[in-house]
């Protein structure tokens, strides 16, 4: 069963196609990761599925029927580019956003305070924002999303400009929303922790999907020809092997892919008998990094050409 | 377009607006601004008149001299001393051979002036004035009356006419201005209108400026603070937009009823008496007019004053590109200062029902002249018209431009959103 289903969504400003009829499906209590590069179209989508922006084709559909103003009141969205009114109180701001979904009485002021009890404010609950922390504004920020309750997260990437402790306080409120059954959407640059976080995943490049589905399955599709390993020594000789394909170097580990599942052994072999000494062999694993670059070519933190930032 | 969210943010805007320092400040302040300009007109006025002056009065015979010496010596300004005056008797050529050497004396600051009345002034009334400076227009009304007195008095001297009669032909034409109105009776008019007119067009242009600069920065303030887009994740962005301009508007509007509170409480009430000159002639409707056609300008304005904000993402780009919205605001500004002299003038009548102009026009000209229904109706449709007009483009603009940050665009860009597909 799908929470949300985002059918042949395309987007282009002037010449530029931002998104390019982008399909995937968000299941039930899943945490769903929309990964690529910089530009690559994750908050143009993000902001159709939003209703922030129309699409110039397509149509996103929650239970059945497209989305509206319904969708955004069971939705906590937390953009890229946020921020706070500056000259109101920490309550007030809660509050006011609170009411903007439609919720207002004592209950959610009870919620506030427990949520600042939790997030260890409840002494700054009258203070201006601008005179908190920057660290305990982005603290505020994570209240404002999710203090109506949403039954849908959707987190535009995340964990862009958070120090080390709000990363983790955002991680663990991630799971514990997920333990209640709701359903999050992030988008995100960094593979390695949409690797650790999501149960699904779809990776865009240049506004269109190049793979799609849940994490267990696109890796063991994957990793049947890699292997990752850690060495000393010279391994220039596997160049033009003929069981090799090809040889990517990631800096604290190598991924070799190979022509045939079962030349994995053969490779083991070869590496022993050249005197390489192995300090780890991974075979039939493979990072999301890897099947990124694999896919698209080019190093993923290198901001693309493409860059459509903010329209 | 207008529901709980749009409430939700109304809220807001009016918190943040009417519990403001500068709010308050201004509101409060502007009264006293007005009594302290009019104080310090009083204060320029009354320094102009202690201006102090040495005049040197030469006539060409002894009879005139004499005339002038028991003339101006009851003259309020020789009598306070400000004007010191000494006279001389001289044929014209003898003067015109003395001039060279007063030259250096009138240079100096020893001698303001030299008046020469010669015999045949007593004929033509042509007399004349040597100064560095020879057109003091406020000394010659202090002087002007007198003069006149002694010229006719020698001209008419041994004619056979009474005092009566000289003074009858030394005074001078007062002008008394009755306000013709449809249905009311005919009331002599003092220059309180004129005031009002003049105090109208200056709250509507302050208010229209300060509003606008206002809710621009505050758009730009969202933009900046990037808590827009938080914001459209709740409410979409008609919503917010409309929320921020009757935020904006409640808040104008009530500034301007305070601003106005006096009047509405002059005409209603016998609290105040006003002097005689400066009695004012005004409806309570015509008050609530000049409320009701502010309110549907402000709103156009402050749309548009949004829409600029919306498109640039710093103070400095979106000063420098409002100057169209400020000659929107100033040129009815000027008009409305200019139809003080012929309120009936084609410019002012056409202005009072011309789009965006008629915020500021009609109430001005209102205060002058009584106008016809028809045209405060007409002046109220094609400010709701334009205002209607408007807001569909602007709407546009601004749901495209809250999100856009980098470059400044440029105003072609501008256009093409209109066209984008949002």
């Amino acid at each position: 069963m799908f929470a949300l289903e985002v059918r042949n969504l395309s987007k282009s400003f002037g010449s530029l196609k931002a998104v390019d009829d982008v399909s995937f499906a968000v299941p039930e209590g899943s945490v769903f990761g929309l990964i690529g590069r910089n530009g690559a179209g994750k908050t143009t989508t993000i902001r159709m599925m939003m209703n922030i922006y129309l699409p110039d084709s397509g149509e996103v559909i929650l239970k059945g029927s497209k989305i509206g103003q319904e969708f955004k009141n069971m939705v906590g969205y937390l953009p890229e580019e946020r921020g706070l009114y500056k000259k109101m109180s920490v309550l007030e701001t809660l509050l006011f956003f609170a009411e903007l979904k439609g919720k207002t009485g004592k209950s959610i002021e009870r919620k506030a305070n427990e949520y600042l009890e939790r997030f260890e404010l409840s002494d700054r609950k009258n203070a201006k924002v601008e005179d908190l922390s920057k660290g305990n504004q982005q603290k505020v920020q994570f209240i404002t999303t999710i203090i109506h309750d949403p039954e849908f997260i959707i987190l535009d990437e995340p964990f862009s400009g958070l120090d080390p402790i709000n990363t983790n306080l955002l991680k663990e409120i991630i799971l514990d929303l997920k333990k209640q059954g709701k359903v999050i959407i992030f988008s995100t640059h960094l593979m390695d922790f949409a690797e650790r976080m999501c149960d699904h995943i779809t990776m865009i490049d240049k506004g269109k999907v190049i793979l799609n589905g849940s994490m267990t399955e696109i890796k063991s599709k994957y990793a049947q020809q890699n292997v990752s390993i850690n060495y000393r020594g010279d391994i220039s000789f596997l160049n033009g092997n003929p069981i090799i394909e090809k040889i990517e170097d990631y800096g604290n580990s190598t991924g070799i892919k190979v022509k045939q599942p079962d030349q994995v052994q053969e490779l083991l072999k070869a590496l022993v008998e050249n005197n390489i000494t192995i300090t780890k062999f991974n075979a039939n694993e493979i990072s999301l990094q890897e099947i990124f670059v694999g896919l698209a070519g080019g190093e993923i933190e290198g901001a693309s050409k493409l860059e459509v930032k903010n329209v | 377009m207008f529901n709980r969210r749009t409430l939700s943010i109304i809220k807001r805007e009016l918190r943040e607006k009417v519990l403001s320092r500068g709010f308050v400040l201004m509101t409060l302040l502007v009264p006293f601004l007005f009594i302290g300009l009019i104080l310090f007109q009083m204060y320029l006025m009354s320094y102009d008149s202690n201006a102090t002056a040495s005049l040197e009065i030469i006539s060409g015979s002894e009879q005139i001299t004499s005339a002038a010496q028991k003339e101006f010596s009851s003259l309020p300004v020789v009598e306070s001393g400000s004007y010191k005056i000494s006279y001389a008797t001289m044929s014209k050529e003898k003067f015109d051979a003395s001039l060279p050497s007063l030259q250096n004396e009138l240079m100096g600051e020893k001698l303001t002036g030299l008046i020469y009345i010669p015999d045949s002034a007593v004929n033509d009334k042509r007399i004349d004035y040597y100064s560095k400076n020879p057109n003091n227009n406020s000394l010659f009304d202090k002087l002007k009356g007198s003069l006149n007195k002694i010229l006719v008095n020698i001209h008419f001297a041994g004619k056979e006419l009474s005092d009566k009669e000289i003074s009858y032909a030394t005074k001078a034409v007062d002008f008394n201005g009755f306000r013709i109105s449809g249905s009311k009776n005919i009331k002599a008019e003092g220059q309180g209108n004129q005031a009002l007119s003049f105090i109208f067009t200056f709250l509507l242009y302050l208010s229209l400026i300060f509003s606008g600069t206002m809710i621009m920065r505050s758009v730009l303030q969202e933009k900046n603070n990037k808590i827009v887009e938080v914001l459209l994740s709740s409410v979409d962005s008609k919503e917010l937009m409309t929320g921020k301009i009757l935020g904006a508007g409640i808040t104008g509007i009530a500034q301007m009823a305070i601003w106005l509170l006096p009047l509405i409480m002059i005409i209603s009430t016998s609290w105040f008496v006003l002097p005689k000159d400066f009695t004012i002639d005004i409806t309570l409707f015509q008050v609530f007019y000049v409320l009701l056609n502010f309110f549907i300008g402000l709103i156009t304005f402050l749309g548009l004053f949004a829409t600029v904000g919306s498109i640039f993402d710093n103070d400095q780009d979106a000063q420098s590109s409002m100057w169209p919205l400020m000659m929107l605001i100033l040129i009815p500004f000027y008009i409305a200062i200019s139809i003080q002299n012929n309120p009936e003038g084609m410019i002012g009548m056409v202005a009072s029902m011309f789009p965006f102009a008629a915020i500021i026009v009609m109430p001005a000209r209102m205060a002058l002249v009584d106008i016809p229904v028809w045209q405060f109706v007409l002046a109220v449709v094609v400010n709701i018209a334009t205002m209607v007009g408007i807001f569909p483009l602007a709407g546009k603009i601004y749901r495209v431009g809250i999100l856009m940050s980098g470059k400044k665009p440029k105003w072609n860009e501008v256009v093409r959103w209109l066209k984008y597909k949002y």
